[in-house]
């Protein structure tokens, strides 16, 4: 048996050591492009290291050429010139390699990106947008209701993102970082250790100081972007509610309104333009710092002929402007850690989360069903301890019609919910042609259901497609056919492309009753067994409810039908009535016999009828 | 779908007969591709009135905005004279072996970096708060201006295209105001004192890199022609995934009960990789391009080695370099050529500012279709007695929407709006507000004609209840004293005690602190719907103007609601676009129109009596309920 628990997903907990385990499995699992992206990572660096020190070389080598008297040069790598060539020579061969270096150099950064974004945008980001898509299509409506469809957005778009940043932004970064450090410093020491240390102690401050404005900037950007939220939604408001502010005269309250919250935004962003502008300032002063210790100490030092000019002091101060810049990048890869990990926390418990409802290994594939539905002491909630259904059991005979009336929160939308098992029951179980609905393969029986919802959600594509949903590959007379069925085809074929109009925000927008008799039609064109119709002509005006009450007429002919509605005018059409109360089926029977039963039935029909009653004495 | 003051149901033009059919494979997408119609332009070319108007936007920022420009000079100055600084120490003192020479430039170039930090506080602080200053009023002043304009400016202005004005449009001016004249300002001078400063020390080292700007140039526009095209590229794809998600998401009960799961994950699939190539187009162009641009230093390095090699150690005369120069070229040459690329990025974004400000602009100067005429007059307090006198109106010229109206509402009475969808008894209801000016005809309360009153003071006497129950978010509270802002909270329960539906609100989590919007458990229709009576009710309107819903509510709410309605209603003229059978039988008034025109017009009990177009649709609404 499926797990009973189908509804309440308790969000678990996931420990950091789990996320980055899984993190890596992830960037494992592309290793050939995040190896390959590593090793030009380190090809650059030394290319870098290379042209800094060939360069150096060139000076010295002229310094030395001219005045005899100055220190040999020394080369990289521990190159040699041959003994024979002229300083000329040498400096033409190590501007030439110059050129080579930046031509090699050149070619690997543009591996070296391309490789980076294949490996993130071409490979990791498809694959887990793929991944999440394929779970969320399959998710339980719980999810959908608990989550928002904004937050769900979010987690398919921004978080893959920024779960692909562990990848690149955290550890090819950081392994790049290292690296860097590590080579630069090593270089550097080998130049003069002395030097070094005097010069990278500014680090620790540089590294410091990122860090803290980082920390103090992170919550003021946040408080930033609510303040501006608040701020373009309540102008979005206010277009929106244009003519009631017009109504009431209120220009002047919404306009003092929003001058506030324009002010709120712009005094806190002052707040931060005042943080940035003695951040960066400090951060170069600290850089510009290590280049006077550099020029006091180094000069010292070349005076007492310790370091040679070009390859000492020139190439110094190229690597010491490289590193403080992979300093400030510290807390930039630190943040891209907070940010992965907590984005990854939440792509991670779409994919964890468990479906609720699955077919079992053996299902059977159902034929055509005849459309007899029971439910057996049916129990069931959407959180277990808090039964939104008790023990409700009825069975409907092929081709009836069987109305759902009751309050909000009866319990009426919840049985319909489990005739198509989009939930399992906690207690007792519903069966169909006498099967109970688990030992059917799922999307096998669900297809012998139609579904027409209160408000219909249409796609934004064209007429056709939206009635073929459920079957893509109808041909166009079928899709027609079911359009008349649900009255429907004529103000399809007045629309400007008839079945190619394309509806939607860019496209033609249907009045209420259009978009119901579409959904019907969408349901229809499946010819199912059973239909299931919740409260479908809720929200049109009296006039499209005729029109929408007609379609249905030959829509349910021959089906099972369930209907829930609180317009009588509907009801009276089945052929037998539940009417729930709390979760529990408290009465049945025939619109004239449940209108004659003392009950919530009956008052309705009173409150409904007063109109009618004397209407019919007004035209009489 | 909300039906505020419905625009005009417009005919679709006479279209080809309807032979198309769709293939298969398109009703597998999940959303059609639309080609983006009529989008919005990017860019526009440089305006010089844009720009001077943007300008006088900084007029009551003066100080700052000089200050900012000098800022901007000396800055542009300073970097060049730092490095010249770096390069005058390896060449003077260093290299003299000249021990007290070297502390004296080192205490040198600290001071100069002293300076230059207390000059980039300055210049960056004020360009920023410049920039926001800037946006700030430019955002009052929008705003300002839409509180002006007529309701049919929102009627026919795509309800996107306002917002993005607010949204990315002064976004893009605030980059032109903070980033491109400043930073045009602090490159230009940069690469200009640069060029000289190795002009001056090398003509000739120069003027052979001189030849590598053009290049560069070349390289930096050819590489954002590229990334234009590909980035639209990725715009596209990246639309059309995320409104095939959006949708997705939205319509998920659809998709599991129509078993479509599978096709739409392959759908999304396709579509995720589409954007991911088209993502790997972009860095691929990047990765061509940047390295290019960067080798140009390395490669000038090279050059410089060698050419400097040579004028060093081989040539005599003029041709004569010296070491020291390759050293101060070292240093100067990239800030002589980080502006080209700089400049170059700084001029497009200067070109997208250029289109937000016209956009802007254009919103702003937009003349509304109609004011009150300067002589209206703030309307006394009146009775409440209504008369229109043979009213035309059209949204459309040549579409008449309303055709020789002609009625008379006594003060108190209640006047129903009958008939079908699109016909006008929307429009009677704004037109009666003045949230539009009649083409013919004049509307009178109280014997006074709108024309020759003032909107605001009308508004004042005036609540209204749209169809929609409008919600602003913020508290229920505010939103029933929107009208009154200066309303107590005893007030407001006393209004909601006197319409007998205290408890409906008092049974939120919060009461009447209750928030509306997004974050929390939303109201449920009758609330909203009481809501907007209370806030009708607390502006002690003489007329109010009502859409009433048509949407079910339970019977039971609806009936308390009808008893709030009435107690709202009870001496007060009241004009109802009535879709509720019991509404209509209690109107004295009963308007049937069709088309614009008013085909009937009596009580509930007389217009059956007459058997008339009334009596019709009566039938209609019976065939409905029974």
């Amino acid at each position: 048996m499926p797990a009973p628990t189908t509804s309440i997903q308790s969000s678990r907990e996931y420990p950091t050591g789990e996320l980055v385990r899984r993190l890596l499995a992830l960037a494992w699992r592309f290793r050939a492009d995040f190896l390959l992206s590593v090793s030009l990572g380190l090809v650059l660096l030394l290319l870098g290291l290379l042209g800094l020190q060939l360069l150096g070389a060139v000076i010295d080598v002229i310094r030395h050429a001219l005045d005899p008297t100055q220190r040999a040069p020394s080369y990289p790598f521990g190159w040699m010139p041959p003994a024979r060539w002229t300083a000329l020579q040498i400096v033409t061969a190590l501007a030439l390699a110059i050129v080579a270096q930046a031509v090699l150099r050149a070619v690997m950064t543009y591996h070296y990106n391309l490789t980076t974004a294949r490996l993130t945008q071409g490979e990791i980001v498809p694959d887990l947008r793929g991944k999440l898509y394929a779970r969320l299509q399959r998710l339980s409506f719980h999810f959908f209701d608990v989550h928002g469809s904004s937050s769900i957005f979010n987690r398919v778009t921004g978080d893959v993102q920024n779960t692909r940043l562990f990848v690149d932004g955290v550890m090819l970064q950081g392994v790049n970082m290292l690296l860097t450090l590590g080579a630069y410093g090593i270089f550097m020491w080998r130049i003069h250790p002395g030097l070094t240390v005097a010069c990278l102690w500014v680090a620790i401050p540089l590294w410091w100081v990122t860090d803290y404005y980082s920390r103090r900037l992170r919550p003021a950007y946040m408080l930033n972007r609510e303040l501006s939220d608040e701020l373009v939604q309540m102008f979005t408001e206010s277009v929106k509610g244009m003519q009631t502010i017009k109504g009431f005269a209120a220009e002047r309250h919404q306009i003092r309104r929003f001058a506030e919250a324009n002010g709120r935004v712009s005094s806190q962003q002052r707040r931060i333009f005042q943080d940035i502008s003695i951040f960066t300032p400090v951060t170069q002063l600290l850089s510009q710092v290590s280049l006077v210790i550099l020029f006091a100490y180094g000069g010292w030092l070349f005076l007492k002929g310790e370091i040679p000019l070009g390859s000492g002091l020139v190439v110094f101060a190229g690597l010491l402007q490289q590193f403080n810049a992979q300093v400030a990048n510290i807390s930039t890869i630190a943040n891209s850690v907070q940010q992965s990990l907590a984005a990854a926390r939440r792509v991670f418990e779409v994919l964890d989360m468990p479906l609720g409802v699955e077919s079992k290994p053996d299902a059977i594939i159902p034929k055509r069903l005849t459309g007899r539905i029971a439910f057996e002491a049916v129990t069931f909630g959407y959180a277990p301890e808090n039964p939104a259904l008790h023990e409700v059991s009825f069975e409907a005979q092929p081709g009836q019609v069987v109305g759902l009336f009751g309050m909000t929160g009866s319990g009426k939308s919840t049985v319909l919910s489990l005739i198509p098992r989009f939930y399992d029951p906690q207690g007792g179980r519903v069966t169909a042609d006498g099967v109970d609905l688990r030992e059917l393969d799922l999307d096998a029986f669900r297809r012998q259901v139609g579904i027409v919802y209160q408000e219909s959600f249409l796609f934004s594509n064209t007429v056709s497609a939206n009635i073929a949903f459920g079957h893509p590959h109808a041909s166009q007379a079928r899709i027609e056919q079911a359009a008349r069925m649900a009255c429907a085809h004529e103000f399809i074929i007045g629309l400007p492309h008839g079945y190619a109009t394309v509806l939607g925000e860019s496209g033609v927008d249907l009045s209420g009753g259009q978009r119901q008799r579409l959904a019907l039609a969408r349901a229809l064109l499946l010819e199912p067994p059973i239909l299931i119709l919740d409260d479908p002509t809720a929200s049109v005006d009296s006039k499209t409810e005729h029109e929408i009450v007609t379609a249905l007429r030959t829509a349910m002919a021959s089906r099972t039908t369930f209907v829930v509605s609180s317009r009588l005018s509907l009801l009276r059409r089945a052929d037998v009535i539940l009417v729930l109360e709390n979760g529990r089926l408290i009465q049945s029977g025939t619109h004239d016999q449940l209108a004659h039963r003392p009950g919530l039935y009956h008052q309705t029909a009173l409150l409904q009828l007063m109109d009618l009653g004397d209407v019919q004495g007004d035209a009489a | 779908m909300s039906a505020t003051a419905s625009p005009p149901v417009i005919p679709p033009p006479p279209s080809p007969p309807p032979a198309h059919t769709t293939t298969a494979e398109e009703r597998e997408a999940i959303t059609y591709y639309l080609e983006q119609e009529e989008g919005e332009a990017g860019q526009a070319p440089l305006q010089w009135v844009l720009v001077r108007r943007m300008f006088r936007y900084t007029e009551p920022y003066r100080a700052r905005r000089n200050w900012l420009f000098v800022l901007t000079f000396l800055r542009g100055a300073q970097l060049p004279a730092m490095a010249w600084m770096i390069g005058q120490t390896i060449n003077g003192p260093i290299a003299g072996r000249d021990w007290r020479g070297i502390q004296w430039y080192a205490a040198g170039y600290l001071a100069l970096t002293l300076f230059m930090i207390a000059t980039l506080h300055f210049r960056q602080r004020f360009a920023l708060e410049l920039g926001e200053a800037v946006v700030h009023d430019m955002r009052r002043d929008l705003f300002e201006k839409l509180a002006t304009l007529p309701m049919s400016f929102f009627n026919q202005t795509k309800f996107g295209r306002i917002i993005s004005r607010l949204t990315s449009d002064i976004d893009s001016i605030r980059v032109g105001v903070q980033d491109v004249a400043f930073v045009f300002a602090v490159q230009g001078m940069q690469m200009g004192v640069s060029a000289a400063l190795m002009a001056w020390y090398d003509w000739k080292l120069f003027s052979i890199m001189l030849l590598l700007a053009p290049i560069i140039w070349v390289i930096n526009e050819q590489y954002r022609r590229v990334m234009a095209t590909r980035l639209r590229k990725v715009q596209q794809s990246w639309s059309r995934l995320a409104s095939t998600l959006a949708e997705s998401v939205g319509g998920i009960r659809v998709t599991q009960a129509f078993v479509r799961h599978e096709v739409n994950s392959g759908f999304f699939r396709k579509l995720v990789n589409v954007h991911g190539d088209n993502n790997v187009g972009v860095a691929r162009a990047t990765a061509v391009f940047v390295p290019l641009l960067q080798m140009k230093s390395q490669l000038f390095l090279g050059v410089m080695a060698l050419l400097g090699g040579y004028g060093a150690l081989k040539w005599q005369g003029w041709a004569h370099m010296e070491v020291g120069d390759l050293v101060m070229f070292f240093f100067l040459a990239n800030l002589f050529f980080e502006p080209v690329q700089v400049l170059g990025d700084r001029y497009n974004q200067a070109l997208t500012a250029m289109a937000g400000a016209e956009r802007l602009y254009r919103l702003l100067d937009q003349e509304p279709a109609w004011s009150d005429s300067p002589e209206a007059k703030p309307l006394p307090p009146v009775r409440g007695r209504v008369e229109f006198q043979s009213v035309h109106f059209e949204y459309q010229p040549g579409r008449p929407v309303l055709t020789e109206i002609s009625f008379l509402a006594e003060a108190g009475q209640t006047v129903a709006l009958v008939g079908h969808t699109g016909s006008g008894k929307t429009t009677i209801a704004a037109l009666l507000q003045k949230l539009y000016l009649p083409a013919r005809g004049n509307i009178l309360i109280d014997g006074y004609n709108l024309l020759d009153i003032t909107g605001d003071s009308l508004h004042m006497q005036m609540g209204s209840v749209q169809q929609n129950n409008f919600l602003f978010s913020g508290s229920v509270l505010d939103n029933i004293r929107f009208a009154r802002p200066e309303a107590t909270e005893a007030d407001v329960r006393r209004t909601l005690q006197t319409l007998d539906c205290l408890d409906m609100i008092e049974a939120l989590s919060d009461g009447l602190h209750h928030q509306v919007g997004q974050q929390s458990a939303a109201l449920s229709l009758g609330q909203r719907q009481l809501v907007c009576f209370a806030r009708a009710m607390l502006a002690d309107p003489r007329i109010v103007v009502l859409d009433e819903a048509t949407s079910a509510i339970d019977t039971l709410t609806e009936t308390r609601l009808q008893k709030a309605l009435e107690i709202l209603l009870r001496g007060r003229t009241a004009f109802v676009v009535a879709h509720r059978l019991s509404t209509i039988r209690k109107s004295d008034l009963v308007l049937v129109l069709d088309r614009g025109r008013i085909v009937e017009h009596g009580t509930h009990q007389t217009l059956l009596r007459d058997g008339g177009v009334y009596a019709r649709l009566h039938r209609e609404f019976i065939g409905a309920n029974d």
